[in-house]
């Protein structure tokens, strides 16, 4: 980082302006969402889930999209992911403009979304076959095997889906996303369906399986739980309720990382947000005692 | 083999012996109202070892009740295979496409109604021949419940299999082999049950018209013009009991394509 306090001088004005050019390429755009809107023809006439939505976000930012159910953040997240097209406006992901999924952006869906007829080994070979086309079969083989590895799974690659429990089934869908190593992440509501203990150890390997990677992969995920998103996020968006919803305020999360669950929820600056979270979301904090 | 002999599996063992015993008893008493018009039971074992005793002659003026046997499930295995593979493929774009659906479906209503012997002349026509007519007759009435679970799976597939095909980029065969496929083929499964139980009904119906061949030609020509009426029984036995074994086949092959979500 360039420290702007000091004084800018003649002599060091190039190298001030050569450092500052390379931090702006250093943080290269990963999504450029621009006032986007999607609307959806349904018998009763048309329905706006999202209106006017621009948000970028940087190469390697974790960013949480939060709301109250129906607010449109899965609609968000399946119009970047080419789910889903936009009605107005656009969305650039890696600097294309998305038309359709593409192995760019690898998808973890909502429930799991595995194929319940392939083992786990197969359900991520399929994945890696289609998404990767000019890889060799033994790289593919490979990438398997490795990213199975990497979620602790291994032992269980000859497994049906059937067989797994909710969080073995989520980390196979988390896998079969990395292993397409795509430079963005979507995680729709990923954790959702999980009790609580396995929720808090899914989160440490999300984390793990970033830094890994040198915390170059753009993750977006959406969520309705406010302590997995500050424990996860850079940033955190809070939507308004839909239809036709907005974001209603983004809100940083200045934490440093690597953060730790225990301690985290001490820090003063923790429980700052955790509050402004809350008082985004909820308009009620208790019922009224009086009758 | 440890649960061949629970006592589970001696509990069903006699529950089926009491059913069979009570069915026993209601045959002998309808063979005594009768007075013998109808072969009792012990009657009927007469008859079925002595047919049994060369179930597999085949000569050229006779033939045994296992050649017949065999000579009517090779003809419904032709018509029930090719109408089979005519049915999966239809019905599977059926399901796929909402314009195929839209399509085929009202031809397949109208047809389907109707009774599977309404065929065999016309076969007779095309084919000169009857036991290709009989053929012919096997594999229409094959079609139709093949043809519609076929379609209800394919149009049943869920969104989320759906949704892993497009987001990774599946190719169109990747997509048929790997979740259409899979995804109908229980469905696919229950349709070929359904057919090969129609199939084998009417094989029977359509032996009777063709003639000279197969059980349905036993029961017509030996039993009922032959004055025979135990022969009759024997056959109706057969008839069923073959006619379970094929469902129990198909009754193992959804078992083992059948998977937990």
């Amino acid at each position: 980082m360039i420290d702007t306090s000091t004084l800018t001088t003649e002599e060091n004005i190039t190298e001030v302006a050569n450092a500052l050019l390379e931090q702006a390429a250093k943080a290269e755009t990963s999504i450029e969402i621009n006032n986007v809107t999607v609307s959806f023809k349904t018998p009763a006439g048309t329905y706006t889930a999202i209106k006017d939505i621009s948000l970028s976000v940087q190469k390697g930012e974790i960013i949480s999209l939060i709301g109250h159910s129906g607010c449109g953040k899965s609609t968000l997240m399946s119009t970047i992911s080419g789910m889903v097209k936009a009605t107005q406006g656009q969305v650039i992901a890696n600097g294309k403009t998305v038309t359709a999924p593409g192995p760019d952006r690898g998808i973890v869906f909502q429930n799991y979304s595995l194929l319940p007829w392939l083992t786990v080994y197969k359900n991520i070979f399929v994945a890696v076959d289609s998404a990767l086309k000019d890889k060799t079969k033994d790289e593919k083989i490979a990438l398997v095997e490795s990213n199975l590895k990497m979620v602790h799974l291994w032992e269980h690659k000859d497994k049906l889906p059937g067989q797994l429990s909710g969080g073995m089934k989520q980390r196979v869908a988390i896998a079969r996303a990395f292993s397409i190593n795509p430079k963005i992440l979507l995680l729709d509501e990923p954790f959702g369906a999980l009790d609580a203990l396995t929720k808090s150890s899914m989160h440490i390997e999300l984390l793990k399986l970033w830094n890994l990677d040198n915390r170059e992969k753009t993750i977006i995920m959406v969520t309705h739980d406010i302590e997995e998103a500050i424990f996860l996020s850079d940033r955190v968006v809070v939507m308004n309720n839909g239809p036709a919803a907005t974001i209603k305020e983004i809100v940083d999360v200045p934490l440093s990382r690597p953060r730790n669950k225990k301690d985290i929820v001490h820090d003063p600056k923790y429980m700052e947000i955790h509050d402004r979270l809350l008082s985004l979301l909820i308009d009620k904090f208790s019922i009224a005692d009086e009758h | 083999m440890k649960d061949l002999f629970s006592k589970k599996t001696a509990l069903s063992v006699l529950y089926f012996m009491a059913g069979m015993f009570i069915l026993g008893g209601i045959w002998a008493l309808v063979s005594k109202i009768t007075k013998n018009e109808i072969p009792s039971p012990t009657d009927t074992w007469v008859v079925f070892k002595e047919v049994m005793q060369q179930p597999f002659q085949n000569d050229p003026d006779y033939k045994g009740i296992g050649t017949k046997l065999l000579s009517s499930l090779g003809r419904v295995a032709i018509g029930f295979g090719l109408g089979s593979l005519i049915a999966i493929p239809f019905g599977l774009l059926m399901g796929s496409s909402k314009i195929a659906m839209k399509m085929i479906n009202p031809i397949v209503q109208i047809l389907k109604p109707v009774s599977p012997l309404a065929w065999f002349p016309l076969g007779l026509a095309i084919f000169q021949d009857s036991p290709k007519a009989s053929i012919f007759m096997i594999f229409i009435c094959s079609l139709w419940p093949t043809l519609m679970n076929a379609a209800f799976g394919a149009s049943h597939i869920p969104q989320d299999h759906k949704n892993v095909s497009r987001a990774f980029g599946f190719s169109t065969w990747k997509y048929l082999t790997k979740i259409l496929l899979p995804f109908s083929l229980p469905h696919i499964i229950t349709g070929l049950r359904l057919s090969i139980g129609v199939a084998w009904m009417v094989i029977v119906a359509g032996e009777m018209l063709s003639g000279g061949m197969g059980l349905g030609y036993f029961v017509w020509e030996e039993g009922f013009n032959g004055g025979n009426i135990a022969k009759i029984l024997v056959a109706i036995i057969i008839i069923g009991i073959v006619g379970s074994l094929l469902d129990k086949c198909f009754t193992w092959l959804q078992q083992r394509f059948s998977y937990a979500a």
